[in-house]
């Protein structure tokens, strides 16, 4: 699993990688959770809140960026982080998962938006699968 | 795409222009509003990549437009306007930005800088006390979903009703504080949820409460108008609709995107995503995105509320309240009536971290503004000045009535955390006579002045161009930031 953060003007470019499909949406929540509260993520691996999340999309980018989009609303509506991802079903279109988190008393980082920006899940020339991901900051 | 100088087109003094040739997918001209070194400024991200994509837009007239603080966004620059032909031109949601009606007002007080200056601290730690930042907790208030039906559909209004605010502020707010066409039912439970207790919360990243004093008058008469003088201490608020508004624009987006290929929309980034304003799908987006806009200024009346109310805790029940000089959208999308090819017509205006700059004679404004043009307040960066301007008629013939929205980054969040030492900026701003109570060390560093560009280069830009007069300078006391 790769996470990088690369300079943006004003908001987050954020690259991940992954040996598998899973590793890498597994990545970008890992990612995600670390700018919502500083390195949350590699402090934490024990967790008291659960959430099933279904989602369908039109493709694979899409479908990555929606459930990103789909966890960043939960964390700001439970006020928790979630680290940890177990996918119940997983195509290329649609996918049920539990993510695991945990409540926090604040963030370090107010995350507007997951965008579509850049996006583009593709495997690189090892063939692993990467992408870049912009959040509105 | 690259674009080169030699693509880049001076067509009079402070506007560039990418001709429509340049890129086949054009429909129009890409203007850039700038001086020379602003240009070559701006040319260093890929802002100018992105202002030609938004010339793609279907319906789009004139030109897409760039003002001298803009940059790189994610789809659509920052600092950009799009107008499209009413009623079938795209609306597009991020055109208008996942912070919808992200903005600025101005509060005066009739106190001078010497007659605070021994309060600063104490009122600066206040203010931070008595405004939450809405990343923990949440606010004071909880909705009810009724009384959230109600803030999404009356705005500011809402507030006044309820004790959070004064009567005679809505007169001086952009569209008075309400936009009509606001529809609860198309904002979603999510939505409705994330803002349950985020009215009178300022955020995080480049939002701020500022105390600021005004430095210097350009327009005796304008500033006159506005209620400002010399030495006048002054309350800048910039916020706007919250998780409310991101989870508005988020579902909204996501909707379009798959709509569009039903109307035979292609665009060249996914984050432009739009169908005709009059489709179904538009015009849900656009009657959220109106309640979005509500919720916005009904928190920028509740943050005023706890301001005045941190202003009484500080200076005793009998100080004289802050009034609101005015309060302007910088993220949203409105339908106006311009020239088009040389007629007037109706026109759906996206302003994407731009202002309206409406000149003198514009029916909304309160009586004493109507002579001098619209308000316009530019926040520069922490630590520098700020500027009040006034809208004149040339921002209708050159931008459709719009101006810039502030200093406009050119560094980013990282490299500002590398090159700035929060704790000793704060020091130095302290020893500047500048007060600065933040949630985090980090958050003064990425918002560091050395992030962002001069904001009187800007302001002397637009200024100069001729599409809005320069009316004061305000200088920072106190920065209370998220």
């Amino acid at each position: 699993m790769k996470i990088e953060y690369l300079p943006h003007t004003a908001d987050i470019r954020m690259k991940i990688g992954g040996s598998d499909l899973e590793e890498l949406f597994q990545a970008g929540v890992k990612g995600m959770g670390n700018i919502l509260r500083d390195d949350f993520c590699d402090k934490h691996d024990s967790f008291d809140q659960q959430s099933k999340i279904e989602i369908g999309a039109s493709d694979l980018t899409c479908l990555l960026i929606d459930f990103l989009s789909e966890i960043l609303s939960i964390s700001y509506a439970e006020k928790s982080v979630f680290c940890k991802v177990d996918f119940i079903a997983f195509t290329p279109l649609k996918l049920i998962a539990n993510i695991y988190g945990r409540q926090i008393r604040g963030f370090d980082e107010e995350i507007k938006a997951v965008t579509y920006h850049e996006a583009n899940v593709n495997r690189d020339n090892n063939g692993q699968w990467e992408t870049m991901v912009i959040f509105d900051i | 795409m690259k674009i080169n100088k030699e693509d880049i087109h001076k067509i009079e003094n402070y506007l560039w222009e990418i001709p429509k040739t340049f890129h086949p997918k054009m429909r129009v001209p890409a203007r850039i509003l700038a001086s020379e070194p602003l240009l070559d400024a701006i040319m260093e991200d890929r802002s100018l990549v992105q202002l030609v994509n938004v010339a793609s837009l279907p319906g789009i007239k004139g030109a897409s437009l760039v003002m001298p603080d803009v940059h790189e966004g994610y789809g659509f620059p920052i600092g950009g306007v799009a107008a499209t032909l009413h009623p079938d031109g795209a609306i597009s949601p991020g055109g208008i930005g996942y912070d919808i009606n992200c903005g600025v007002r101005l509060l005066t007080s009739n106190q001078k800088i010497d007659e605070i200056k021994n309060k600063l601290e104490a009122l600066s730690k206040e203010m931070y006390a008595q405004i939450p930042s809405g990343m923990g907790k949440g606010g004071q208030i909880k909705l009810s979903a009724q009384e959230m039906e109600d803030v999404l559909l009356k705005g500011a209004k809402w507030a006044v009703e309820k004790g959070y605010g004064e009567v005679e502020d809505l007169a001086f707010m952009e569209s008075k504080g309400r936009l009509e066409n606001a529809d609860p039912s198309l904002v979603s439970d999510m939505a409705k949820k994330r803002g349950t207790d985020q009215l009178g919360t300022i955020g995080s990243g480049n939002h701020f409460v500022e105390v600021d004093y005004v430095e210097e008058i350009y327009e005796d008469d304008i500033a006159k108008a506005y209620g400002l003088y010399k030495g006048q201490v002054v309350v800048l608020i910039h916020t706007g609709s919250r998780g409310l508004g991101h989870q508005v624009a988020t579902d909204y987006i996501r909707q379009i995107m798959a709509a569009m290929p039903s109307y035979g929309i292609e665009v060249p980034d996914r984050e432009l995503a739009c169908v005709p304003f009059n489709s179904k799908e538009g015009q849900n987006y656009f009657k959220a995105m109106c309640a979005a806009a509500n919720y916005a200024w009904c928190n920028r009346e509740v943050i005023s509320w706890e301001v005045r109310t941190a202003w009484k805790n500080i200076f005793g029940p009998t100080v004289e309240p802050l009034k609101l000089m005015y309060d302007v959208a910088h993220n949203i999308a409105k339908v106006e009536t311009h020239s088009v090819d040389g007629e007037q017509a109706q026109v759906i205006v996206h302003r994407k971290g731009a202002t309206r700059a409406f000149g003198p004679g514009f029916e909304e404004l309160p009586e004493n503004y109507k002579p001098v043009g619209q308000p316009v307040i530019i926040p520069g960066s922490m630590g520098t000045c700020s500027y009040v301007l006034a809208g004149t008629a040339k921002s209708k013939e050159l931008t459709f009535g719009s101006c810039c929205h502030g200093a406009g980054r050119r560094l980013s969040r990282t490299a500002a955390k590398k090159q700035v030492n929060a704790p000793v900026l704060k020091e130095k701003l302290r020893e500047k006579g500048i007060y600065v109570e933040a949630g985090s060390f980090k958050g003064i560093a990425e918002e560091a002045p050395i992030a962002y560009k001069d904001v009187n280069m800007v302001v002397d830009t637009v200024s100069d161009s001729g599409i809005a007069k320069k009316v004061a300078k305000l200088r920072p006391l106190a920065v209370i930031k998220g």
